[in-house]
């Protein structure tokens, strides 16, 4: 008897120390509870569509996997291999030559720039010492008789890379540009602005067939308008040579009001007392320029350019509906070749390493943008 | 002849006291007709496709470039609409869209407010698991998607078209900002009146949040009219293309050539419902893209 009423106390008395406590404790388990049933929507469709996939694409890609029999066979580094190898490879100076003096002058300000404290010796050398990696891995190169396992992947690579390095900084400062011209109260800016934006909510399928046809040398409208200044007409999405060009170009005209309504937003945070200050000063509107709005949209800039090159690594609908990375291979690019290896010819595998090279290109670009915002902030 | 002189001196005058004025009046209508010039010569493209859509398909054989519709005729675009798929191919969009902008923003919604107002452990990670999520290129990861949806025998299905683009870790990271800046007086009067999380949420904080949720929803609602990559991989019955697919079917083939005025028709029906939709909710368009990209 005694026992039994003294250990009942005994085993109740640790959790329960003053009522107040006691409450709170039990509806933090309630909020815990809430919190799980909140969650659990977007957790769940977060987990299985979106992290599930990307472990996956990992795990295919280490095997031959085929869609037909459904099988995975032959586990192992083949398919990097078939990616990134080749037959015959020898390493020369000369091999894309002007991409390596590109990247070698990007390591020279870098240098530079650290040299002159604008930059810390630590960033400045994380970011060259990969570079200079890219430049001798550059001259790497199939030698006579030899060649790339895969020439469709490099060829994607470097049209994909070559899209992002043209398209990009067009997007920029034409939406700067823009964005600059309507910047203005009234209702004629608010129309310019509409119509600037206007092409943006068109789908993509629509946008090409308009283009499509307008470059068509037989009966768009700029070949009558060249055949008229007497340069004659031009197949464009049929030569090697303007293809891309013609896809970037539409691209451009496309999707150019998205960066210029992210540079009106940034536009509207500079503070205008910063302008009036300035013109007391008597500052003219060229200085005003660059001394308050080209500082007020460094942010602002830093997140267009982090987002048109993630985007640009991802193009491909306009290619494939407007030149189907042809003529040859001369417009394919990554994603189109990911599709194609997958979807067309079943190699679920390979197609899996393809577009993992996708994901890393673009969580490298993400943590530098976290990096280069984070230093901005301090 | 006072009549007649008496306005003379006025304008006379007015240049001479004040010629900055004129100046810069005449630089303002340089201005805007510089920039209406650039405005037209933008939409031109657009307008082609109307003008070639409202033309008869027999005399754009013969020529194409002109900018009036030849032989003015609504015949193609009645046409596609009684004998083409696009009715079913719109119905799919908006089953598609609907499902996924309402799941995004309730979803979102939701997850925004576990993490911006509800303290629970494992917080922190889960939220920084949702930030990594961000960096995660969806268009390109399609080829696992596909595997599953291909194994269960899930193709041409609205759920192999939706479930995947229901989630947005860029709409949860939106909605826990905002949720963050809610002042914390407005959750205690109402937990004072007795309401739990459920009643505070939805009677306080979804209202609150509309003006967030209506930016997301356009943003979410943009993002899956237009998508292109996975309809088209995961629709292979052309009853189940959405209408951003379905109008992308044979555009360069040499048949379609032949029928330009019934491709553009196309292409006119098949913008229209996004036109009007943003004409009609510019102000909502234009902050979500700005919330939707600027934020990130």
């Amino acid at each position: 008897m005694v026992s039994s009423t003294k250990s009942i106390p005994a085993t109740q008395a640790p959790p329960a120390p003053p009522a107040g406590g006691r409450r709170t404790s039990a509806s933090s388990r309630r909020e815990a509870r809430t919190a799980a049933v909140f969650l659990a929507p977007f957790l769940l469709l977060f987990v299985a569509f979106i992290l599930y996939p990307v472990l996956q694409a990992v795990a295919m890609s280490l095997f031959d996997w085929d869609l037909l029999t459904q099988s995975a066979t032959d586990f192992g580094l083949d398919n990097y291999v078939r990616m990134l190898g080749g037959t015959g490879l020898t390493w020369s100076l000369t091999s894309m030559l002007s991409w390596r003096l590109v990247l070698l002058a990007v390591v020279v300000t870098l240098a530079l720039a650290a040299r002159r404290g604008r930059l810390g010796a630590r960033t400045a050398a994380v970011t060259a010492a990969p570079l200079l990696l890219l430049v001798l891995a550059l001259g790497i190169h199939p030698g006579p008789g030899g060649q790339w396992n895969d020439p469709r992947f490099w060829a994607a690579l470097r049209h994909t890379v070559e899209f992002t390095v043209v398209a990009t900084p067009l997007l920029v400062v034409g939406g700067l540009a823009m964005a600059l011209l309507v910047n203005r109260k009234g209702r004629s800016s608010a129309f310019y602005r509409t119509a600037f934006f206007l092409p943006y909510v068109l789908p993509v399928s629509v946008v090409t067939l308009i283009w499509i046809y307008l470059l068509n040398p037989d009966r768009g409208l700029v070949a009558w308008l060249t055949e008229r200044l007497g340069l004659g007409a031009v197949d464009y999405l049929n030569e090697p040579t303007t293809a891309l060009p013609a896809v970037i170009l539409t691209t451009v005209w496309w999707t150019v009001g998205f960066t210029m309504i992210l540079f009106l937003a940034g536009l509207q945070d500079i503070e205008p007392s910063l302008y009036e200050a300035a013109s007391l000063d008597g500052a003219g509107r060229w200085d005003s320029f660059l001394h308050i709005t080209v500082p007020g949209l460094k942010r602002v800039t830093v997140l267009v350019v982090v987002s048109q090159v993630i985007a640009s690594f991802q193009i491909f609908g306009q290619v494939y509906l407007m030149t189907r990375g042809g003529p040859g291979d001369s417009s394919l690019v990554l994603i189109q070749h990911v599709y194609e290896s997958g979807i067309r010819d079943s190699a679920l595998g390979y197609a899996s390493a393809l577009s993992l090279v996708l994901l890393v290109v673009i969580l490298v670009v993400s943590l530098a943008q976290l990096k280069l915002l984070r230093s901005e902030e301090s | 002849m006072a009549v007649l002189t008496s306005p003379a001196p006025v304008t006379a005058t007015a240049p001479q006291a004040d010629p900055p004025r004129r100046r810069r009046r005449w630089s303002r209508i340089a201005f805007h007709v510089a920039v209406g010039t650039a405005v037209a010569l933008w939409l031109l493209p657009m307008l082609w496709m109307a003008v070639l859509a409202l033309s008869d398909n027999e005399a754009l054989q013969r020529n194409s470039q002109t900018l009036v519709p030849l032989g003015l005729t609504f015949d193609n675009v009645v046409g596609e609409l009684r004998t083409s798929l696009i009715p079913r191919w719109f119905f799919n969009s908006v089953v598609v869209t609907g499902i996924t902008t309402a799941g995004t923003v309730l979803t979102s919604a939701l997850a925004g407010y576990a993490f911006g107002r509800l303290h629970f452990r494992f917080k922190k990670p889960l939220f920084v698991l949702t930030l990594a999520g961000l960096m995660v290129p969806r268009e390109a990861m399609f080829i696992p998607l596909y595997l599953m949806f291909a194994t269960t025998d899930q193709l041409n299905s609205y759920q192999a078209l939706s479930m995947p683009r229901i989630a947005l870790p860029l709409g949860v990271f939106i909605m826990t900002q905002f949720f963050k800046a809610v002042p914390a007086e407005m959750e205690e009067a109402a937990r004072l009146d007795g309401a739990g999380h459920w009643r505070t949420f939805f009677q306080i904080m979804l209202p609150l949040a509309k003006p967030a949720m209506a930016a997301l929803a356009i943003f979410a609602f943009v993002q899956s009219w237009n998508d292109y990559l996975w309809p088209l991989v995961v629709g292979t019955n052309p009853q189940f293309y959405t209408l951003t697919v379905g109008l992308a079917q044979q555009q360069a083939s040499f048949e379609a050539a032949r029928s330009l005025g019934d491709l553009m028709a196309r292409g006119v029906l098949g913008s229209l419902p996004l036109v009007v939709v943003f004409l009609l909710f510019q102000r909502h368009l234009v902050r979500g893209i700005a919330l939707g990209s600027g934020e990130k």
